[in-house]
């Protein structure tokens, strides 16, 4: 039997991908964790590697083919076997996205014509499909699509409500999310001609409206957040935070640590606390799930990474057990990769709770959204110098607000409390980290 | 190989088993001395004597029933009703004994028998001598129903059939006797039951079906591919149990079914089909699943009438095409 290569989950939130580059073709020898092409996943581009050894012998897909997940993109023939037999084998058999499905069905816009009398009319049953509607969206709001294309446009992150269906009566059919695909996702203004969609500029200011279409990774960070504001009851709880040993503590070790090279930021101090305050209080460093709270062995740090155009959240693993300086080493090493979109699968599983610090933007306070499964999320804002009262006295300290959001179908408020209150005597009296 | 009509394939079955296992008879009216009232029996009279090619009075519930009690005492009997609409009178006994004698009687009875017989709108022989069995009989736990439409397939379901212990409802059709095919005559030739067969290969659309809509369907899927269209199209052969891992594998393919059958729509074969399909495989389906069936009503004498109320090859093509939007 040929091997047939599908498409693997190359990140932890993908749901399907976009083939870059073939780095085979058609009677290249493969072997074992040879990369066979660069697919575009919501996060990075990555490597696919090969699990298997054999001679290319079918390419399903081509470069800029969107894939889902489980699709097949190559057949693999094995040792022994004919690779043009295998091709000829699987051509009748070729994935979806291979192109060569245009004949089945995707006359546009044929929703006016009388339904067929196919003689098959059931005189116990109504004349099925007599209705015929211009648009997929009755007018109960219910958008009308096979199963198929819901599938489909799911495992896509494509909102149907986009597409235009020209299935009987409106339906939305495969056919018709696959073109959605494979124009970009604007095939809801097909009527327009393709140059009234002019490419993405960034930073227009001449006055002119313009449309951007969704990246990938917009695509992403839409569903999820709105994934997460739909699905996770949230609450907020404020601290302010005292950050004077915390400011000096910083200068001592900097000083030392400057001839390594070494700079560690207010931020490490904090990613430090968190990590080691989530080890006390294991209820928010946990998941939320159907039938039970998974309140996780490890401590893993996601820290937010603003990029061009979105974000994203690689993950520092066993952070609670991190120095310092391998805070910070683990923290430059995974914003680097991130801006370079080099990100390994690894480095964006696995977190258990995530930071987002804007306080390098001056913001005092904020409200981050869940980064679900996770329970909890911390906003942290800028650490400054603000009017204090100290033993009944007007003093100048370095203080930082910090916004716990915690989902609360699984944590109460006391219990986020507790945690905060943690975090607070840990930042406030850093020693407290050592015992 | 040779070529030979449906009725001839049923003929050396039946014949071939009978020299491998003396166990073997054949009973029903007109099956000996009149060689079968559609010579489906031809000859075989002199070839087995009349000990083993018994002929009966119009008594289908008391044949079947002696049938049975043979069975259950270690013969394996053949019984052949002219037409399966004469299998009404035997209903009792298919239904209430041959399929329950293993199970009431914990094990202890096998039941290798086979009932058999030609049904089906064949041509003016109205509302009571027309009737398709198979939704009736694949209803029931305890039966198989074997549905052969071309000659091999015949042959190889009818020994594999007379070689099973449990009973089986093999169920031919009148206009399909005279059809003529390749059939291979090694004495071994066995076709498995429960397996379907895709009789041609395509990609757009799966047309399931059996017995003489396999035909129908077969032309339909040439004028579709006419037309662009590519029909896969799966002979169940065996009605019950039902092969779902062929179905599940082409529908899983084409994402599109219709089910055409020469029964009546309401609890006919393609509705327990697309139950089945709808549940296994919901995720997979672009359209509805489309059926194509005999008009709800009595079948008329007229013969016009009675073209009208099959499934026709323009009927086919027209449900794939609604199911396609084209």
């Amino acid at each position: 039997m040929p091997i047939e290569v599908t498409l693997a989950k190359l990140s932890p939130t993908m749901e399907s991908g976009q083939l870059v580059k073939w780095n085979v073709k058609v009677g290249d020898k493969v072997k074992e964790g040879d990369t066979l092409a660069e697919v575009q996943t919501d996060k990075a581009v990555m490597p696919m590697e090969s699990f298997e050894e054999g001679v290319v012998a079918h390419l399903d897909v081509q470069e800029g083919d969107e894939i889902a997940l489980g699709q097949r993109v190559l057949v693999l023939a094995r040792k022994g076997e004919d690779p043009a037999e295998v091709a000829r084998s699987v051509a009748g058999s070729a994935g979806s996205a291979s192109g060569s499905k245009a004949a089945a069905g995707s006359k546009p816009a044929a929703a006016s014509e009388p339904a067929q009398p196919s003689g098959s009319s059931d005189t116990n049953g109504q004349e099925p499909e007599s209705v015929a509607s211009e648009s997929a969206v009755a007018a109960t709001g219910r958008i009308k699509a096979s199963p198929l294309a819901r599938r489909i446009a799911r495992s896509a992150g494509v909102d149907l409500s986009q597409i235009r269906g020209t299935g009987p009566g409106g339906r939305i059919v495969r056919d018709d999310v696959e073109a959605f695909l494979k124009s970009g996702g604007s095939q809801a203004e097909a009527p327009r001609p393709a140059a009234a969609a002019p490419a993405p500029r960034r930073g227009g200011s001449d006055g002119q409206t313009r449309r951007v279409p969704h990246s990938r990774m917009r695509q992403t960070i839409a569903q999820r957040m709105q994934q997460a504001k739909q699905t996770a009851p949230e609450i907020h709880l404020t601290i302010d935070v005292r950050l004077d040993r915390v400011m000096s503590l910083r200068e001592a070790l900097n000083k030392n640590l400057a001839s390594e090279g070494v700079k560690l930021s207010v931020g490490d101090f904090i990613t430090k606390a968190v990590a080691v305050a989530l080890r006390r209080h294991p209820a928010l460093n946990a998941s939320y799930e159907a039938d039970a709270i998974v309140e996780h062995g490890e401590v893993n740090i996601g820290i937010a990474v603003a990029l061009e155009g979105g974000l994203i959240v690689p993950v520092l693993h066993a952070a609670d057990r991190l120095s310092l300086r391998e805070i910070r080493q683990g923290t430059e090493a995974l914003a680097t990769a991130a801006r370079q979109n080099k990100l390994t699968p690894k480095q964006m599983m696995g977190a258990t709770f995530t930071i987002s610090n804007l306080g390098m933007y001056g913001i005092k306070q904020f409200d981050a959204i869940l980064n679900l499964p996770e329970v909890g999320i911390l906003a942290v804002g800028a650490a400054e110098q603000r009017p204090v009262v100290q033993d009944g006295q007007l003093a100048v300290g370095w203080v930082m607000t910090a916004t716990l959001t915690a989902d609360h179908r699984a944590v109460d408020g006391a219990t986020a409390a507790e945690f905060l209150r943690t975090l607070k005597s840990l930042l406030e009296e850093p020693a407290l980290m050592l015992a | 190989m040779p070529v030979i009509q449906y009725r001839e394939a049923l003929n050396q079955a039946m014949s071939e088993e009978m020299e491998r296992d003396d166990r073997v008879f054949l009973m029903g009216e007109e099956v000996a001395e009149y060689n079968g009232a559609y010579k489906v029996s031809q000859g075989m009279l002199d070839r087995f004597g009349p000990r083993r090619i018994i002929d009966t009075p119009i008594s289908e519930e008391g044949f079947a029933g002696i049938g049975i009690g043979a069975a259950m005492v270690g013969l394996r009997p053949i019984i052949e009703f002219m037409t399966f609409s004469f299998s009404l009178v035997a209903f009792d006994q298919i239904v209430n004994n041959a399929a329950n004698i293993r199970y009431m009687s914990g094990g202890q009875f096998s039941l290798p028998i086979v009932f058999r017989g030609n049904s089906g709108m064949a041509g003016s022989l109205a509302a009571t001598h027309s009737h398709r069995p198979e939704a009736w009989y694949a209803h029931v736990p305890g039966l198989t129903v074997v549905m052969p439409a071309t000659p091999a397939d015949a042959k190889g379901l009818l020994k594999s059939s007379i070689r099973s212990d449990d009973p089986i409802v093999f169920i031919e059709h009148e206009n399909l006797l005279g059809e003529r095919g390749e059939v291979p005559d090694d004495p071994e030739f066995l076709i498995p039951i429960g397996q379907a067969e895709i009789k041609r290969p395509g990609s757009d659309v799966t047309i399931i079906t059996y017995s003489r809509s396999l035909l129908t369907s077969l032309k339909a899927a040439e004028k579709l591919a006419d037309e662009g269209i590519d029909c896969e199209v799966v002979d169940l052969r065996t009605i019950r149990p039902l092969d779902m891992e062929t179905l599940v594998a082409s529908v899983t393919k084409t994402h599109r079914a219709v089910i055409v059958e020469e029964n009546w729509p309401y609890c006919g074969i393609g509705a327990g089909i697309a139950d089945r399909l709808y549940r296994s495989i919901f995720d997979e389906l672009d359209a509805p699943i489309g059926r194509v069936f005999t008009k709800d009503a009595p079948v008329p004498y007229n013969r016009t009438m009675e073209l009208a109320m099959l499934p026709s090859v323009e009927g086919v093509v027209a449900e794939v095409k609604s199911l396609l939007n084209r």
